[in-house]
């Protein structure tokens, strides 16, 4: 099985880097610059679960070095477009994309690129960042989960990718329950990320405010509205679960798009909160905190455009 | 006539450097740094309309160089408390007390604490700030202050006579019969774009690129002005035409103070702008949606500034 990874951050790094250890063929599709450094310098881990410096296979062409029989897109979701072009040579008849996107949005495009049946489902819960030397700073969980949306059993590549991922010490594997957990994970997403961008806080920052903990519960609830008109609904327990965890005193949980946006980086407003905001408007959902938290984040798209607030 | 002000920073020190230059009996109350300061350098305004260092009278406490007859209050809102500890030694019987902050609150404060007939309405436009040499810089083409009874009746012989002073010294304003409206329909707008520039952490014209941002800053003004009517103070339609013309200007680069406030780590009047009108909304079951999420925004703010100063 040859495994092609687009995107060497903390996802697609780290997991890359766990399988190639353990033995799998793996190979990083990267840009011109980051290519050069990893090939200069090797990928550079640093993990609990142990540090690493690899001499990992590097392509900057997804015409190159294949075939390949999975596609892993570890890529932001806003830069999709350029890695849809980037892999659209890697993919053949036989090939298998596992993106590792947040949200939903990507499904629809990829499916119309390269074919439903192409596109598997998949969620990354791999803590960590790059470091400024490009290096990966692993901080925790490892866990990489993929499987059939419409959850028959997994075709051939993914069970060898599952059993990779076994070797490699890589917690998830094959989920028979993809396509509701990317549900889970955007409700989640989509709560956190929209209150820690627009308040600007962690979870216990926001906490601390007069309405803070009923405002996130609602958010929370305009989000789960939104998934049981799609037929998502999450199940009492994960939206207990998640209720808790959004609404816990003194949390130091806070989403990472109010770091990139701290560091006046690129954010996935559209993809996280605005998505989900048009998916409302779709249902005729009234989402009043979505939309305060989407215009926060068209508002800061806006000026970083301008380059300030001068 | 005795004026004495409290504060020589920026609206303080222009308005009272330019009272002292055309001839006015200026005192200003000033902390004993600030005092050291002017006593050494002066005061120093650097103005379009033209710059001055002069010696003025200071005094550390108020129960100095009285009585006075006027008591001009340039305070932060914040500092009202402590600002009221401060000129009670100078108010006697026949003294008015004229606030220029911004918003309402501080003068049922000042109305509690000195009496009802002593504190008159006041509203400061003057473009001001103080850099970080104590100097007063000027750098708009207005500056107007105006004053008033809150009843409405003719003024009284103190605020003719502050009238007759401002207009000397080249300040626009002076009488306004009208002073506690026009403090309503400013607090109205000052409230909405402090509301929606530090939610939405950007200029006017961010915030209107965003789909909704015209619409959440149209719906913040009329939250606003419902609380204003509630009070008996609706600003009227050209008036809140006025109001509305001057928040959604495409392009605006336009921001509240208090948003570069918020952007330097500096203290906010977020009580005085935002929290009081959401006060005064609830006590009269007005609802007001979006200046709930500014102010959970901004608390979220001062949880963050309070934790990083521990």
């Amino acid at each position: 099985m040859k495994v092609l990874i687009l995107g060497a951050g903390a996802v697609g790094g780290y997991w890359g880097a766990r399988l190639h250890q353990s033995g799998t063929d793996v190979t990083f599709l990267l840009r011109e610059k980051r290519a050069e450094k990893v090939r200069k310098e090797g990928l550079v881990v640093k993990s609990p679960k142990g540090d690493a410096v690899l001499p990992v296979k590097v392509v900057t062409k997804g015409s190159e070095g294949g075939p390949y029989d999975i596609v892993v897109l570890a890529c932001k979701a806003y830069d999709l477009d350029s890695a849809i072009e980037s892999i659209a040579p890697a993919v053949g008849k036989d090939t298998t994309i596992v993106p590792m996107l947040n949200g939903h949005a990507h499904f629809a495009i990829l499916d119309k690129k390269f074919g439903t049946e192409k596109v598997a489902g998949g969620l990354a819960r791999i803590s960590g960042m790059l470091g400024p030397n490009g290096e990966i700073l692993h901080s925790g969980a490892s866990g990489v989960s993929f499987g059939e949306r419409d959850g028959k059993p997994a075709r051939k590549t993914l069970l060898d990718l599952d059993a990779a991922c076994r070797k490699a010490g890589i917690e998830g594997g094959i989920n028979p329950n993809i396509n509701q957990d990317l549900w889970d994970k955007w409700i989640m997403l989509a709560t956190i990320a929209g209150m820690c961008a627009s308040m600007r806080g962690t979870v216990g920052d926001i906490m601390e405010t007069e309405d803070g903990a009923a405002i996130v519960a609602e958010t929370l609830e305009e989000s789960c509205k939104i998934a049981t008109a799609e037929g998502h609904a999450p199940s009492a327990n994960v939206l207990a679960g998640l209720k808790t965890m959004l609404t816990t005193k003194g949390s130091k949980a806070v989403a990472s798009i109010l770091g990139d946006m701290e560091k006046g980086g690129p954010a996935e407003g559209k993809q996280i909160v605005g998505d989900m905001l048009g998916r409302a408007r779709k249902a005729g959902i009234a989402a009043p905190n979505l939309r305060f938290a989407y215009t926060h984040l068209q508002a800061y798209e806006a000026r970083r455009a301008r380059g300030g607030l001068k | 006539m005795k004026i004495l002000i409290l504060g020589a920073g920026a609206i303080g020190g222009y308005v009272g450097g330019r009272l002292h230059q055309s001839g006015a009996d200026v005192t200003f109350l000033v902390r004993d740094k600030r005092n050291e300061a002017l006593k050494r350098d002066g005061l120093v305004i650097r103005s379009t309309k033209g710059d001055i260092t002069q010696m003025v009278k200071t005094v550390a406490k108020a129960s100095e160089g009285g009585p006075y007859d006027v008591v001009l209050l340039t305070c932060k809102a914040y500092d009202l408390d402590s600002a009221i500890d401060a000129i009670a030694p100078a108010i006697s019987a026949n003294t008015t007390i004229v606030p220029l902050l911004n918003g309402m609150r501080h003068i049922d404060v000042l109305a509690d604490k000195f009496g009802d007939a002593k504190v008159v309405g006041g509203l400061a436009r003057v473009g001001v700030a103080m850099n970080d040499k104590g100097e007063i810089l000027h750098t708009s083409p207005f500056a107007a202050i105006s004053f008033g009874e809150r009843d409405g009746k003719p003024a009284r012989a103190a605020l003719a006579e502050l009238d007759a002073a401002i207009k000397k010294s080249g300040i626009d304003g002076g009488l306004n019969a009208n002073i506690v409206q026009d403090l309503w329909d400013k607090w109205i707008m000052l409230c909405t774009l402090a509301a929606t520039c530090c939610l939405m952490r950007g200029a006017s014209g961010d915030i209107l690129e965003a789909d909704e941002g015209r619409a959440i800053v149209l719906e913040t003004v009329d939250e606003g002005r419902k609380v204003a009517a509630a009070a008996g103070h609706d600003p009227g339609d050209k008036g809140m035409a006025t109001i509305r013309s001057f928040l959604t200007v495409k392009g605006s680069k336009f921001t509240a103070s208090m948003l570069h406030d918020l952007e330097k780590g500096a203290m906010v009047e977020a009580d005085h702008i935002v929290g009081d009108m959401i006060a005064r909304a609830k006590k009269t079951g007005i609802a007001t949606p979006n200046l709930r999420m500014a102010y959970a925004h901004l608390q979220v703010y001062l949880a963050r500034r309070a934790g990083k100063r521990a």
